[in-house]
């Protein structure tokens, strides 16, 4: 076996170990907040706090009580009160939308872990030199564009694109990708996998190197197989690492619009229209109409978006109690 | 009122330019620019007043052109400054509404005639009668003149028109099917059979719009042609999507796409001719700005290329199957310096026709135009346009008998675009998806209360 | 020893695989640049181009909007990302080690804009802008996404692991919170900073929308809306999109590369020993 990298001396591990798990219940360990370190702990959250409140908060509160107000810039505005909230809860398209970008994310977020998470596991097992090689390539297509991306993958669609050809080899036939409505969000997604994946694994990684290496040998001395290792040991302690991961690449994949746009233009009949392109959709007519739709279709999604996050660290946060 | 002197005398300037050209036989072009530069040295300012004007970015050659002139504009006359900015068609409305929300939006911006109707009902525009001279909006061509008026003003000055659909035909392939391209398809039947036998392996037969955002727009031609009406009533009280007739025109789509006639995952959006110009089909469905793009991208291809109207459902000739996009010039309701910026617009489109027509032969005459001066000059400056066959049949046989685009919201358009993709590729029978469109129309119509706003033209 | 070497031949074989899968459409976009127009719509696919069109790239070399763009973004870009993790990592720091009143609420308050659909506040983030003067400068570029709830979320879940033996003996020693953050917290995030720095950068480098409307002066141009000039819907210029891409992030790349050596000199996140 290859050396791995990250070696620590075994003496020091015992402690080190029991200190990883017991970190992450901070809250419980110091109830002493003295006055010094309540004033630190406002200093040190004051940037934040106020970029937040002036370039999130304010535009947020501003953008609800425009979702309040029909009207453009010309004439005096009209209260409509909640009724574009109503607008939007009944619009079909709208509920079609959050089912694309659910059906999106179910698949570039587990998707995109699950091979992140076997790329990193295979870079650690390498050499140093390896690795570095292995480590640069996952990461620099990081650099290639949204746009670019779905320049390429729409010509792979292509009918007689690279897929259609690759299919035609072994005589699949040719596939109509982006005209049927069950294929398009799969062939969206490989780009939307594809773009999010260097640097997923570089964190999937960073967090599997801090799994110390002893838990692990034990395992293999144990019999335990590599499946059983990740599933019994590595994921349970990279659970920091992955509620992150999951999160926001949740929020991400929800939000996506610039693939199924570029690449099938929402269609075929809306079938890749995810909730923010139905939103920029409605922003095609310059209406007053349309203006405060749009902004109360997108602070609709805000809440949606809250919910099941909430509901995930709610999730997250029970398990851990039973663990404990 | 420190610049109002220096002010009326580019007015008039401007003003001598037109009249100057309108009356001019046809050479115009030389002495109309020396006239408004003239003008131009005549009045100094003391410091200019600054007028901005955002351009939607379209092709390459419209920005430069734009660029020539506002800088040539700026140079002339020292008391009106232009900032010019391009901005992207895909952040426009977003670029153009937060700085209407912010109080700092653009003196001049480029509006297409979609806009005109529903931006006057909102207040948003100021009549150019009250700053223009009249010879330069009566100088406007009568079938344009409606798309800019609106309670027997001028509401935006208008550039130039270009149907949005226009059959193009590689006629070596057309040939090549024993089909003869001088006497192209008339009716829709025609076009199948046309495109049945011009698809062979890989080679389709034609390409057409084939999602929904497209086809809202560029069908509007052909829904008129097959109904005579758009799928609303006149005094938008109610959809009627679910008239037969809509469902002919999902029909002719459907069996494009389900006959495989057409590229089921088309490489571009429908406004990009390249699968046209590198021959992976054999006809094509565009705006007449297609044609620039093939001068300019594929010169040797142009000689081979047919143009033809859009076929009409039964095969008459001399009907409706495009409806005629294009741009005009408003100026904001809430500008500071209206008259300044008036001043622009008229130099930059209502005035010195040469202006325009350099307009136009930039765009290899791809875009028509939409003042009777402009006419003159480019026949005076470039008589072959006159002579080529393919400009000949867009402006005689589709300009000519286009219509306005439609003024209800886009979300109308966007239903119908829905039921044609939705019949087209299967996932509904065509009536179920009409009906659906009808629903979704009843529903904008209510939620948006349209009832009764239908704008008078 | 027969074993070790097949399966190191296994390992190869893999890892070229992969960076073939990873590398290609980088390369694609690269030998693209090199092509006409119409050429790189060809289909199935043709790797190499039929006439080489070296004029895609040097003409952007010669470009001075694209030029300057390339060096603000990336002036920009630096300036984003190390404000952004001074600010975040310290706020992090504070939700993972300290206890205070309200810390819930607050927690809260910093996470939730993590949800906020961009398009939604949008316009009226533009109005705030505006009323605060900063318009066509470069602080509008930088300043409002300083503040990420994502990266503050990331670094604070890495802190929660980190050990806390250490900082309890300084603690005992008299240090101060500030001191701890700096001295041993700061030193051994390093691997930490540097994904959270790529992410920083490329967000703020694939900025397209924000710089369109609040950037109206060309001196100010940032590299997204300039490589956006060549896509037009009526006739995309696509072999220059991909020159000028293909040039733009090669800055990157280097960067990339010179940071590389941090996450392979096998920092470890937690790596307090």
């Amino acid at each position: 076996m290859p050396p791995t990298q990250a070696t620590t001396p075994r003496k020091r591990l015992g402690t080190v170990t029991a200190e990883v798990v017991e970190a992450g219940t901070p809250e419980r360990r110091s109830s002493t907040a003295n006055r010094e370190e309540r004033r630190t702990a406002y200093l040190m959250l004051a940037p934040m706090v106020v970029l937040l409140g002036i370039f999130v908060i304010w535009p947020l509160v501003y953008a609800f009580k425009q979702s309040m107000y029909q009207g453009n810039f010309y004439k005096a505005p009209v209260f409509v009160g909640l009724s574009f909230y109503k607008y939007v809860l009944t619009d079909p398209g709208f509920y079609q939308s959050l089912k694309v970008g659910g059906y999106y994310a179910v698949i570039v977020v587990p998707g995109g872990m699950l091979i992140a998470l076997l790329l990193a596991s295979f870079i650690k097992t390498l050499g140093a030199r390896m690795a570095s090689f292995m480590k640069t390539t996952v990461y620099l297509p990081t650099v290639v564009s949204a746009v670019i991306a779905s320049v390429l993958f729409r010509l792979i669609y292509a009918d007689q694109g690279l897929a259609n050809w690759l299919l035609g080899l072994v005589n699949l036939g040719p596939k109509n990708f982006l005209g049927n409505a069950s294929m398009v969000i799969p062939a969206v997604a490989v780009p939307g996998i594809w773009l999010g994946l260097g640097i997923t694994t570089l964190i999937m990684l960073a967090g599997l190197l801090d799994i110390p290496e002893s838990y692990l040998e034990s395992a293999q001395l144990d019999g335990a197989g590599f499946l059983q290792r990740t599933w019994y040991i590595t994921l349970p302690l990279l659970k920091n690492v992955l509620l992150y991961l999951f999160v926001t690449g949740l929020v991400a994949a929800f939000q996506e619009f610039l693939l199924p746009l570029l690449i099938a233009n929402g269609g075929p009949v809306n079938a890749s229209t995810t909730p923010n392109l139905y939103i920029f959709n409605q922003f095609r007519s310059a209406t007053p109409y349309a203006m405060t739709f749009s902004i109360t279709a997108s602070l609709v999604l805000f809440i949606v978006l809250g919910t099941i996050s909430a509901l995930v660290f709610r999730l997250i946060r029970s398990e851990k109690a039973v663990d404990a | 009122m420190r610049r109002g002197k220096g002010l009326t005398a580019l007015t008039l300037a401007v003003a001598g330019a037109v009249t100057l050209a309108a009356c001019g036989t046809g050479s115009s072009g030389g002495s109309g620019t020396t006239a408004a530069s003239g003008g131009g040295v005549g009045t100094a300012c003391a410091s200019p007043t600054t007028v901005t004007f955002w351009q939607q970015k379209f092709e390459d050659y419209q920005q430069a052109w734009y660029k020539k002139y506002v800088d040539q504009f700026n140079s002339s006359q020292t008391c009106v400054k232009v900032d010019y900015k391009v901005v992207p068609a895909d952040t426009w409305t977003q670029k153009l509404q937060a700085a209407q929300a912010a109080g700092n939006q653009p003196d001049v911006v480029t509006t297409n005639y979609g806009n005109i109707k529903p931006g006057v009902a909102q207040g948003q525009f100021a009549a150019l009668d009250d700053y223009l001279p009249a010879s330069a909006l009566a100088d406007i061509k009568s079938n344009v003149a409606p798309f800019v008026t609106e309670k027997g003003k001028h509401w935006g000055y208008p550039m130039l028109v270009e149907p949005s659909a226009v059959l193009y035909i590689n006629s070596d392939m057309a040939k090549a099917a024993g089909l003869d391209p001088a006497s192209p398809p008339k009716s829709w039947k025609d076009l199948v059979d046309w495109s049945t036998k011009l698809t062979s392996g890989n080679v389709k037969g034609i390409t057409i719009a084939s999602v929904a955002a497209e086809l809202g727009w560029s069908s509007w031609g052909l829904q008129d042609n097959s109904c005579g009406h758009f799928p609303i009533t006149d005094d938008w009280a109610s959809g009627r999507a679910t008239d037969s007739c809509f469902a002919d025109v999902v029909n002719l789509y459907k069996t494009l796409y389900q006959n495989k006639l057409m590229p089921q995952n088309p490489k571009v959006g429908y406004t990009d001719a390249a699968p046209f110009e590198s021959g992976e089909v054999a006809m094509m469905v565009n705006g007449s700005w297609a044609l620039g793009a093939i001068k300019k991208d594929k010169p040797d291809l142009l000689a081979k290329t047919v143009v033809a109207a859009l076929p009409t459902k039964d095969g008459g000739t001399g009907e409706t199957t495009a409806t005629l996009g294009g741009w005009t010039l408003t100026l904001d309701a809430k500008s500071k310096h209206p008259k300044e910026a008036a001043a622009f617009i008229s130099y930059l489109a209502a005035g010195d026709p040469s202006i325009m027509a350099d307009f136009f032969k930039q765009a290899g005459y791809s875009k028509y135009t939409t003042r009777t001066s402009v006419d003159k000059a480019i026949a005076a400056n470039d008589p072959s346009t006159t002579q080529d066959a393919n400009m000949k049949t867009i402006s005689d046989d589709i300009v000519a008998h286009g219509i306005a685009e439609p003024a209800y919201p886009w979300d109308i358009s966007l239903a119908m675009g829905t039921a044609i993709e939705s019949g087209m590729k299967g996932t509904a029978s065509v009536d179920a998806a009409l009906k659906t469109a009808n629903d979704s129309i009843n529903s904008t119509i209510q939620k948006q209360q349209l009832k009764g706003t239908a704008p008078q033209s | 020893m027969v074993r070790s070497r097949r399966s190191l031949a296994a390992k190869w074989v893999l890892l070229v695989l992969i960076a073939l899968s990873m590398l290609m459409p980088l390369a694609w976009m690269a030998l693209c640049g090199f092509k006409r127009d119409l050429d790189v719509l060809k289909t199935p696919f043709a790797v190499l181009p039929q006439v080489w069109e070296w004029h895609n790239y040097t003409a952007m070399l010669h470009d001075r909007q694209y030029m300057t763009a390339v060096g603000l973004t990336m002036l920009g870009a630096v300036i984003f990302t190390g404000l952004s993790i001074a600010v975040n990592a310290l706020a992090a720091y504070a939700f993972a080690r300290l206890e205070f009143p309200y810390k819930r609420v607050l927690w809260v308050l910093c996470i939730m804009p993590m949800f906020v659909p961009a398009m939604s506040i949008l316009i009226t983030s533009f109005v705030v802008v505006s009323k605060l003067h900063m318009l066509n400068t470069l602080a509008v570029l930088i300043i409002p996404g300083v503040a990420s709830a994502a990266q503050m979320f990331f670094m604070r879940q890495f802190f929660l692991g980190m050990p806390t033996a250490v900082e309890d003996a300084a603690r005992i020693d008299g240090c101060s919170r500030w001191r701890i953050f700096l001295k041993i917290f700061v030193p051994n995030s390093g691997a930490v900073f540097v994904v959270v720095g790529i992410i920083s950068y490329m967000a703020y480098w694939n900025a397209y929308v924000w710089p369109i409307l609040t950037i109206s002066n060309p001196t100010l141009q940032q590299i997204m809306p300039v490589l956006a000039n060549f896509l037009d819907d009526r006739g995309p210029q696509y072999g220059q999109l991909m020159a000028a891409s293909t040039l733009a992030a090669l800055p990157t790349i280097v960067l990339l590369l010179v940071f590389q050596r941090h996450i392979v000199a096998g920092v470890r996140l937690s790596g307090i020993k």
